[in-house]
């Protein structure tokens, strides 16, 4: 009975603490300061950095199409068991069907003329080359102007996940969208990533990627902006809404992500089910939610893999995928079946080309490829992670800027707007999407653009007041 | 005393004719429990397997023979290799990185050059051939194992069997240095008594050039059945047993399946995975006052700062485990495509879980411990048969399962154990926790160096350690 007692003492202890720390760790309003560095080779200059910004096109050659090839002649397969489909990753049979197409159909001359379709170019930021595509809208009725929106894309994404939804943005017209809100829209790289140079120090994480950006934006001229994005392209938009608040007119995501489980957090895990309206939670985020061992915890578990051995080892894991671009396609498409459709895992082809088709994933891997990033762009997480999870200081800033949410039924996780209004503290629009997963502006682009649109509606009807 | 006076009111004779009865089968009943319950020890089912490819065959009985085999390789094998190291894509690691984000590419460099142009395969191979290795198909797959008796023995010693398994990212080719002192101690200057060991180390399937199953569910449990099933192929009813990493796993089970058949279980790591609120309490405890909670110094020196060695150094160093128990082919295709990939891979482990420090080096301090031949050697293994994939199989296939459920975490070990803790272990388990499951414990050391691939880096110690405890084992 003294070690029940002793027990009890304990749970009392924890609790309490617990309590405690609820009441008093209101979460503050204060502005995350920008974060300058300088990320290139060597000591900085001492000159100032050219800040010029030059045009610049994706370009191929002979020599490294015949590398491709025989790399891919010469993949080393390994059989899958039997009957395992792709729960125990991409199955190496339908793998072998994507080589084949990869190598006898796939013209990557000819996505290249695709990717270049966009004007791109590059600019030197804190001693890194920057690359972005950016669209301006091909007409613009009297007296508007397009108002710019910066998209930041994720991992294993790219550029160009937004390919297809560009078109709806700065062109809504022609594609029913309306004409009252226009965009110019700039797709950069994260340092690391595609054609933007990778960091050569340590600690390069999202403060300092949302603080390049911000950097690129007002040397673009931009004072006033939209930022959209979602996996890591949701933090760096975040985290330039924090560090800079009066700039970014609006923030708009398509994945929020939990990092800080409190008192309230776990009660609702326990009992959101049955008290739904006691948490907040309307009946659709109980229907994706719950039963949360499935959905929450065993998800967590079974697809985390990748983030524990890239915030720890990038440059181990990432090493043999730089060197065999079949090994690099099956680590990137097995995320491209499982975060379209958990239910993916079940099936002998991944339903990989369910929603996308074999030339854009391609593409999207050849960028990885040719540009050998898939080191530099696993280290991003160990900069973000390694210090653990909601232990840093933007993780315990608020954010004031006015968000839209667009909640797809697919996403890895899903996060409630009970939860996510606790950061972010103006919630302007939070929708729950009819379908699609993660990689929202490459599977589902009009369902996103007209969320994008309705949000940006709401923000400037809402400003007008304001000023009013 | 008036309960005294009515019992001695009892006729005499009444008493004895119900007293006495009722005494001995109270007696009788108690000695009863206490028997069975000290020799009903519970086991682990030994069940039935087949992981060839399709369905397993009706008719027929399996061919049970014994194949010698040696390893070969070839002009076009060593070419496809050389090819694959030339095309070698480099990253430039971060400024100041040793090997604090994984396997630093500047060092990978210098081993892929020394790979290319000095590291000669066929002469490795020859060295792999010097002991003689062996296949046999059991519940379908064929099992690769090498048995290695004492060219010499001299009168009045007795030859104890002893199966010694491998595990992760090692193989049978960890045991080479450790085997001429177990077969032949005393021209190794080891006079530890009478024993005398003949050592067979089975490679472990999907591992090396045992074949891989076909089927899904291949674990611990079913590769402990298989080995015993070898065993008994090669004539021997009691045999000793040696393990680390998943050996330390397999030969605990093949100890909870078959007690009377081992003789003796010797682990260089304990696997412990039960968790209690007793536990904690006592490693919260323990900080303060290990005596209190069974904790010698050494085991203060080696489990403290708790969260430091226990939480956040394991969380730094089980990213491979967590993917390769969640997507083992995802992870492991482009190793089987990149040799170079395949051994920043393998060696990272060689480095980290050979000493901790190790991870402030820009070498990893790989060449302070092993030669730059063994552990290429090694890697080729895993590259010359394209075993990786199917070894990172085996951890969703143990893992998947919900750990309470798992039969061998309620089942203790009831042979008797010997413990080596070597200081550089990833994690250490003191004896006290240790007990939990292995009941019978007859010796367990502190060793004085070494990590976690014990064989291969400190052989002498642990074939030291492996002798006194067989000898004690032998005197019970």
């Amino acid at each position: 009975s003294s070690l029940a007692g002793i027990m009890l003492l304990e749970v009392l202890l924890v609790l309490g603490t617990l309590l405690i720390y609820f009441l008093f760790s209101k979460k503050k309003e204060e502005t995350l300061p920008f974060k300058d560095g300088w990320w290139g080779r060597g000591q900085k200059p001492v000159t100032k950095e050219d800040s010029s910004i030059r045009p610049f096109k994706v370009e191929t050659t002979e020599e490294e199409l015949s590398d491709l090839f025989r790399r891919l002649d010469q993949a080393r397969f390994t059989e899958p068991l039997e009957n395992s489909c792709f729960h125990y990753g991409t199955n190496s049979v339908h793998l072998r069907k994507i080589v084949s197409y990869w190598k006898n159909q796939f013209n990557w001359k000819k996505q290249v003329e695709v990717l270049n379709k966009y004007p791109q170019f590059k600019t030197k930021i804190q001693g890194l080359d920057i690359h972005f595509v950016h669209v301006k809208p091909p007409r613009l009725p009297e007296g508007q102007a397009a108002k710019p929106l910066l998209m930041v894309h994720g991992w294993p994404g790219s550029f160009y996940e937004f390919y297809k939804i560009i078109p709806l943005l700065t062109d809504p017209a022609s594609h029913g969208l309306g004409d009252e809100h226009i965009f110019e829209v700039i797709c950069p790289s994260i340092p690391g990533y595609g054609f933007s140079e990778a960091p050569q120090k340590k600690d390069f994480n999202s403060v300092s990627a949302a603080s390049v950006f911000y950097e690129l934006m007002l040397r673009l001229g931009f004072n006033e902006f939209y930022t959209q994005g979602g996996d890591c392209g949701w933090l760096i938009c975040t985290n330039l809404a924090q560090i800079a608040p009066n700039h970014v007119k609006g923030l708009h995501l398509n994945m929020v992500l939990f990092s800080k489980l409190g008192l309230t957090h776990l009660l609702s895990i326990l009992l959101g089910s049955y008290f739904p309206g006691l948490f907040g939670f309307q009946d659709e985020d109980v229907r994706r939610m719950f039963p949360f061992l499935k959905k929450g915890l065993y998800r967590i578990l079974s697809e985390s893999g990748y983030a524990h051995i890239q915030a720890t080892k990038p440059d181990t894991v990432g090493c043999g995928l730089n060197d065999s671009p079949v090994g690099l396609a099956a680590y990137i498409l097995e995320k491209f079946s499982s975060w379209t459709d958990m239910e993916f895992r079940n099936l002998e082809d991944g339903g990989l080309e369910r929603k996308f088709s074999l030339d854009d994933l391609l593409t999207n891997i050849m960028i990885y490829w040719v540009s050998g990033c898939i080191v530099s762009s696993m280290r991003f997480y160990k900069e973000n992670l390694q210090k653990g999870i909601g232990t840093q200081k933007h993780e315990k800033l608020t954010v004031q800027v006015p968000t839209g949410i667009a909640s797809f039924p697919n996403e890895i996780l899903h996060t409630p707007q009970a939860w996510a209004k606790k950061k972010y503290t103006n919630i302007v629009s939070f929708h729950f999407m009819p379908r699609g997963g993660h990689f929202a502006a490459f599977e589902e682009p009009e369902l996103l653009a007209k969320d994008i649109l309705q949000f940006v509606d709401k923000v400037e009807k809402g400003q007008v007041w304001k000023k009013k | 005393e008036s309960m005294l006076s009515r019992i001695r009111a009892f006729e005499y004779s009444q008493k004895n004719a119900v007293l006495v009865p009722v005494a001995a089968l109270g007696v009788g009943g108690v000695l009863l429990c206490w028997l069975r319950s000290g020799h009903k020890i519970k086991t682990i089912d030994m069940g039935d397997g087949w992981w060839g490819s399709g369905e397993r065959p009706l008719k027929g009985k399996e061919d049970a023979s014994i194949r010698p085999f040696k390893i070969e390789t070839s002009d076009k094998e060593i070419e496809d290799l050389h090819q694959r190291l030339d095309r070698f894509r480099f990253t430039p690691h971060v400024e100041g990185a040793a090997f604090h984000y994984g396997f630093n590419s500047t060092y990978l460099r210098k081993v892929v050059a020394y790979w290319r142009n000095q590291f000669d395969w066929r002469k490795q191979v020859e060295v792999l051939n010097k002991y003689p290795h062996f296949h046999t198909t059991i519940e379908g797959i064929d099992i690769h194992f090498i048995h290695v008796k004492p060219s010499y023995v001299p009168h009045g010693r007795a030859v104890r069997p002893l199966l010694m398994v491998h595990g992760w990212p090692g193989s049978f080719y960890e045991f080479y240095k450790i085997i001429p002192l177990l077969t032949e101690p005393a021209k190794h200057g080891l006079n530890e008594g009478d024993v005398v060991f003949e050592v067979i180390c089975p490679s472990i399937p999907g591992y090396g050039f045992s074949e891989a199953p076909h089927q899904r569910e291949f674990d611990s449990i079913a590769t402990a059945r298989i080995f015993h099933k070898l065993m008994n192929r090669l004539g021997f009813k009691e045999y000793y047993i040696q393990g680390g990493d998943w050996g330390s796993r397999i030969t605990t089970n093949m100890a909870q399946m078959l007690p009377q058949s081992v003789k003796g279980l010797h682990l260089n790591l304990v696997f412990i995975a039960r968790q209690s609120l007793g536990k904690l309490i006592r490693t919260m405890l323990g900080a303060y006052v290990p005596w209190l909670v069974g904790f010698t110094r050494e085991d203060a020196r080696r489990f403290y700062p708790f969260m430091q060695k226990n939480v956040y150094d394991v969380l730094r160093e089980s990213g491979y485990l967590h993917i390769q128990a969640t997507k083992p082919d995802t992870a492991g295709c482009g190793l089987n495509d990149s040799p170079v990939g395949l051994a920043a891979y393998i060696l990272e482990k060689f480095s980290t879980w050979t000493d901790k420090s190790f991870l402030h080096q820009d070498d990893g301090g790989l060449e302070s411990k092993y030669s730059l031949d063994e552990l290429l050697t090694n890697v080729m293994i895993y590259w010359v048969t394209s075993t990786i994939v199917s070894s990172m199989r085996y951890y969703k296939e143990n893992f998947s399962k919900d750990p309470d459920l798992s039969a061998h975490n309620r089942i203790g070990v009831y042979v008797p154990t010997g413990i080596a803790a070597f200081p550089q272990e990833i994690v250490h388990i003191p004896r006290v926790w240790a007990k939990d499951v292995y009941k019978n414990i007859i010796t367990y050391s502190y060793m004085p160096s070494g990590g976690h691939f014990a064989a291969f880096e400190e052989p002498k110690l642990l074939a030291q350690d492996i002798m006194q405890f067989v000898q004690k084992v032998e005197q019970l």
